[in-house]
């Protein structure tokens, strides 16, 4: 999650969750990118289709409270 | 005297109507059902190949990934509305279509490629719709063919609709915007067309009016104010607008690009 932007304009960006099993905690899998939070979803579950998750989420970037960044302590 | 409904059967033709009839040259009487078929075959086509063209042009990956999938589904579409013209009894393609680009029977909107996402968006959120709602007006219609045949294609349409919707919502040009509804709107049909006597006959569950609502409700807006010249209007490739595909597309669509880049050897097998 670096501070680099995939697309300009009215897009937002979104962090894609999931996990395989109950057993593992959510990890980021990915991101996309998507006007809305209805087609954010349908992009993750396009772009992030290969596995066979148990659970996903997506959670907007802009959302996520950031302690510190890589390089900072 | 022979009454010239009965050469609305489309086995008689139109260019047979027209030319005993000219006076009779109405929409109603000289446009079939299959007519109405072929130009949805055409506009899905069209629709697809301009939709994959934009698959690595798209503002973000997802969305490059979208329009191939958006593109493919409605080549695929496309071939199965094509075939559906020979169980509707007639097929009015002819070998015209193989050297004019002018007999295809795709909106103006499609003649060019796109230059601007918000032409994609606009075509994506409107015409896609507009094509999905006469087709909804075939499954519940009378014809069983279509019935059968084109259910499946309103699942697959669910995510057009949804990805249209989501971009026409985070602004678009109003340029593309206004013109793809004006072009859908002159694709429903005039309001005592052909399409509105199919919808009487039941063959189709809506006529122009309810279409156009139909679109309105999906789209949660209302269409711009459009005015249309019917007599100007062109009831078989649906368009008031004169014009055609541009020839690298037409090319294209007959399979000829494409051997540009074939093997010397691929070129010389299939010449044998």
């Amino acid at each position: 999650m670096s501070g680099y932007k995939r697309v300009s304009g009215d897009a937002l960006e979104y962090e894609v969750f999931a996990r395989k099993t109950r057993g593992e905690p959510l990890h980021q899998v990915g991101s996309v990118v998507a006007p809305d939070d209805d087609l954010a979803m349908a992009y993750a579950r396009a772009t992030y289709d290969e596995e066979r998750w148990c659970e996903m989420a997506i959670v907007r970037k802009e959302h996520v409270i950031e302690l510190w960044q890589p390089g900072e302590t | 005297m022979a009454d010239p409904s009965r050469y609305a059967d489309p086995a008689f033709g139109r260019a047979g109507a027209a030319a005993l009839f000219p006076d009779v040259g109405t929409h109603q009487n000289l446009v079939s059902l299959s007519d109405l078929v072929l130009s949805i075959a055409d506009n899905k086509q069209m629709l697809g190949l301009r939709y994959a063209e934009w698959a690595t042009r798209a503002p973000s990956l997802e969305a490059d990934i979208a329009a191939a999938a958006m593109g493919l589904d409605d080549l695929g579409h496309s071939r199965v509305l094509f075939g559906c013209l020979e169980p509707l009894g007639s097929d009015p393609r002819g070998p015209e279509r193989e050297s004019d680009p002018g007999s295809l029977r795709n909106l103006a909107y499609f003649d060019e490629p796109w230059t601007q996402w918000s032409q994609f968006v606009a075509a994506n959120a409107i015409l896609d719709t507009a094509f999905t709602a006469m087709i909804e007006a075939c499954v519940g219609g009378s014809v069983e063919v279509l019935q059968h045949r084109l259910r499946k294609m309103l699942m697959e349409e669910r995510y057009h609709f949804l990805h249209g919707r989501s971009w026409l919502r985070s602004g678009i040009d109003a340029g593309p915007l206004d013109r793809a509804w004006k072009e859908a709107i002159e694709w429903f049909g005039p309001p005592d067309g052909e399409t509105e006597s199919l919808h009487r006959e039941g063959r189709l569950s809506m006529g122009p009016d309810q279409l156009r609502a139909r679109l309105e409700e999906q789209l949660e807006m209302k269409a711009p104010s459009v005015s249309v010249d019917w007599k100007t209007w062109d009831p078989l490739r649906r368009r008031g607008q004169s014009g055609a595909i541009d020839q690298r597309t037409f090319a294209m669509l007959r399979g000829l690009e494409e051997k540009k880049y074939a093997p010397p050897s691929a070129a010389k097998q299939s010449s044998v």
